[in-house]
């Protein structure tokens, strides 16, 4: 076989190649995605994922989208712009809560002992779809980081919430009332975090009562936006391909 | 030569290889909590801990045992840590093995912040549920906001029996008697489960068909909207669709399940009762200090006033949670840990009871090998180079009095 051959001699030989290579792009970028996003996220969004005690109506609702959506941003760049795929944000979250469960299990309920229910990674998966989804129909940058951008944090609290509502019913506790998940916090003892450091129901977002989950979201999808172009782009510049001219 | 050549190299190799697998099963129980760690004149001049009680050393499973004792912020706190404005009473525990069930200060339960004053005593006590068996160093513990964990001596406490039997029951105010260690557990990995098949469920309708290589060939040849397909965007449409809709549902749902929920509740408590300690009867001062690094002893020159009506001895210092007794003064019959206690360390110039209006300048040294143990000794490297503790005196009726001493240190090399 010469150099300018093809290594596949017919048809059905080059699909079976095609969908092998597919596999193990798939896979490998899987776990590369996993890495970076889980990094990422770990450095930028922390304690308010590792921890139930973290997760308020403000600060967790508006952090946390911010914070996930630029993985999904990039990634769905690359592979829009270059393979017209419309995947690229629910394989990152896919990736990122792969990740998160094999750290929240294996380091901080099997090595550290912390239950899982004070411990659980958040719900990233259904705005991503929805984000993967607006670039499908509408084909477009703009329209996907301002709808889409908006539903993912729109859809964050709400997606949550099921496994939520149980760990906020209320408890009194020598005295005081807490949350359960306030009771996890103070009952599990994390030498290395003094209540104080804990960021929540922090702000001056008072004027809606009770409801500021709903405020949160909205600025949190606001933001999202922004971030969501900034990353985009980054996506972009990284799936390039640029040639040097020869002499 | 070749021969002895290659059988340095296979001996260096083998050698190589049993220090690898050496290293990769050599592993030792780390137990420390780097209490040695912290910087000497941060132990010695933030909270000192005293009068410290673990009620028990063997605890099985699912029963409980407290850690008493006081706290004296000290007055003279150091400029380079940030004041205890904001400090959390913590226990210095490898994670969870116990749950704190419940910690006190003054008698007001503190699962949050608090706020204290400086030159003040404080009560405390932490109450602890055993959860995981084994042998685990208890400490005391303060954080401080901007300052640091300031932690607090610590003691061996074994916990006997199996994990699996652990657990911990609460009542909400709903009415539920619920086991917080798995409360909610199987909901978290159904919804989790749930929502990871429906995103795999999404990636696979794409990767039913080339992914990657044909559609690349594609885009390159400028015929990338061909390859999004009406039906495409119609499944598309069902995926975005149904998930709003189960997000939808499932929040009313849930909301209609748990009507009644709270928000997570923080805050700073202030205003924490401190002891109030009888007036001090016993005036002390610290004419100078050395600390003699060859001997690891601290020699002080102090001027004691006795300004009270009976008279009294000094039976202890205590700095940095190390104590040194007069055994013909004080004895120790509380079982504090023995690494921190040095029972016939101090020794007093002249020790014979300091009558009622009398002063006597006396020399005092405090020397064990606990001083380079707990690199107390290492406070000649600090950036402020003074030492601080606490004095014990004890009358005839054997009342013990408390009186903080605070001085600059000068080290002595020779």
């Amino acid at each position: 076989m010469s150099a300018s051959q093809s290594a596949v001699r017919s048809r059905a030989e080059a699909v079976k190649v095609s969908r092998t290579f597919d596999w193990m792009i798939m896979f490998t970028l899987f776990f590369v995605i996993l890495g970076g996003y889980h990094v990422h996220f770990m450095l930028v969004a922390g304690d308010w994922d590792f921890w139930s005690d973290w997760k308020d109506r403000r600060l967790w609702v508006t952090v946390l989208p911010i914070m996930a959506i630029t993985f999904p941003a990039a990634v769905q760049a690359v592979l829009w712009w270059r393979y017209r795929i419309a995947f690229g944000a629910t394989l990152s979250v896919l990736g990122l809560i792969f990740g998160e469960w094999v750290n929240r299990y294996f380091n901080f309920w099997g090595w550290t002992y912390f239950p899982i229910n004070f411990v659980f990674p958040s719900q990233l998966i259904p705005g991503a779809i929805v984000l993967d989804v607006i670039l499908l129909v509408s084909g477009s940058m703009q329209l996907t980081a301002v709808v889409g951008g908006l539903g993912f944090g729109l859809l964050f609290y709400p997606g949550n919430w099921p496994m939520m509502a149980p760990l906020h019913l209320p408890v009194e506790y020598n005295g005081m009332m807490m949350t359960l998940a306030d009771l996890s916090g103070y009952h599990y003892v994390r030498t290395g975090m003094p209540e104080y450091i804990r960021m929540v129901e922090k702000g001056t977002l008072r004027t809606f009562g009770k409801d500021v989950a709903p405020v949160s979201a909205f600025f949190s999808g606001f933001v999202s936006i922004i971030v969501y172009f900034l990353w985009h782009f980054f996506g972009r510049w990284f799936g390039s391909t640029a040639f040097t001219k020869g002499s | 030569m070749k021969l002895i050549k290659d059988r340095i190299v296979k001996l260096s190799f083998v050698a190589l290889l049993i220090t690898v697998t050496a290293a990769m099963f050599y592993t030792p129980t780390a137990s420390a909590h780097g209490e040695k760690s912290q910087a000497a004149f941060m132990r010695m001049r933030t909270i000192h801990w005293y009068d410290l009680n673990w009620s028990k050393d063997i605890v099985p499973v699912n029963d409980t045992m407290t850690v008493t004792g006081k706290f004296h912020v000290f007055a003279g706190w150091p400029e380079t840590v940030a004041k205890p404005e904001v400090s959390f009473l913590n226990i210095g525990i490898p994670g969870p093995v116990f749950i704190r069930a419940g910690s006190w200060i003054g008698g007001q339960l503190v699962p949050r912040s608090v706020s204290l004053e400086l030159g003040e005593t404080y009560e405390f006590k932490v109450l602890l549920k055993a959860r995981r068996p084994g042998d685990w160093h208890v400490h005391s513990m303060m954080n401080v906001k901007d300052g640091g964990p300031i932690i607090g001596p610590g003691k061996w406490v074994t916990i006997t029996g199996s994990m699996s039997q652990f657990t911990n029951p609460i009542t909400t105010l709903t009415g539920q008697t619920i086991d917080l260690e798995t409360w909610n557990i199987g909901n978290i990995y159904f919804w989790h489960a749930f929502w990871y098949a429906f995103g795999i469920a999404y990636i696979a309708y794409w990767a039913r068909n080339p992914v990657f290589v044909p559609r690349l060939i594609a885009c390159e040849a400028g015929k990338a909207d061909s390859l999004i397909s009406a039906t495409d965007k119609k499944v598309g449409m069902g995926f975005a669709l149904a998930t709003m809709l189960i997000v939808a549902a499932t929040m009313q749902s849930t909301n209609e399940q748990y009507p009644i929920t709270t928000p997570l509740q923080a805050g700073l408590l202030r205003g924490m009762k401190p002891i109030e300690m009888p007036a001090r009867t016993v005036a002390v001062k610290v004419d100078s200090a050395t600390y003699r690094v060859p001997g690891r002893a601290m020699q002080m020159t102090l001027t004691i006033t006795n300004n009270g009506d009976s008279s009294v001895r000094l039976g202890e210092f205590m700095t940095a949670s190390v104590r040194f007794l007069d055994p013909a003064v004080h004895e120790d019959d509380t079982g504090y840990p023995d690494d921190l206690l040095a029972e016939e360390g101090l020794t007093v110039s002249d020790n014979s009871p300091l009558a009622p209006g009398q002063t006597r300048t006396v020399e005092v040294t405090a020397s064990d090998a606990a001083w380079e143990v707990y690199r107390l000794a290492d406070l000649i490297y600090d950036p402020d180079s003074r030492f601080a503790g606490l004095l014990f005196f004890t009358d005839e009726a054997g009342n013990r009095q408390m009186v903080t001493i605070d001085a600059p240190l000068i080290p002595s090399f020779i």
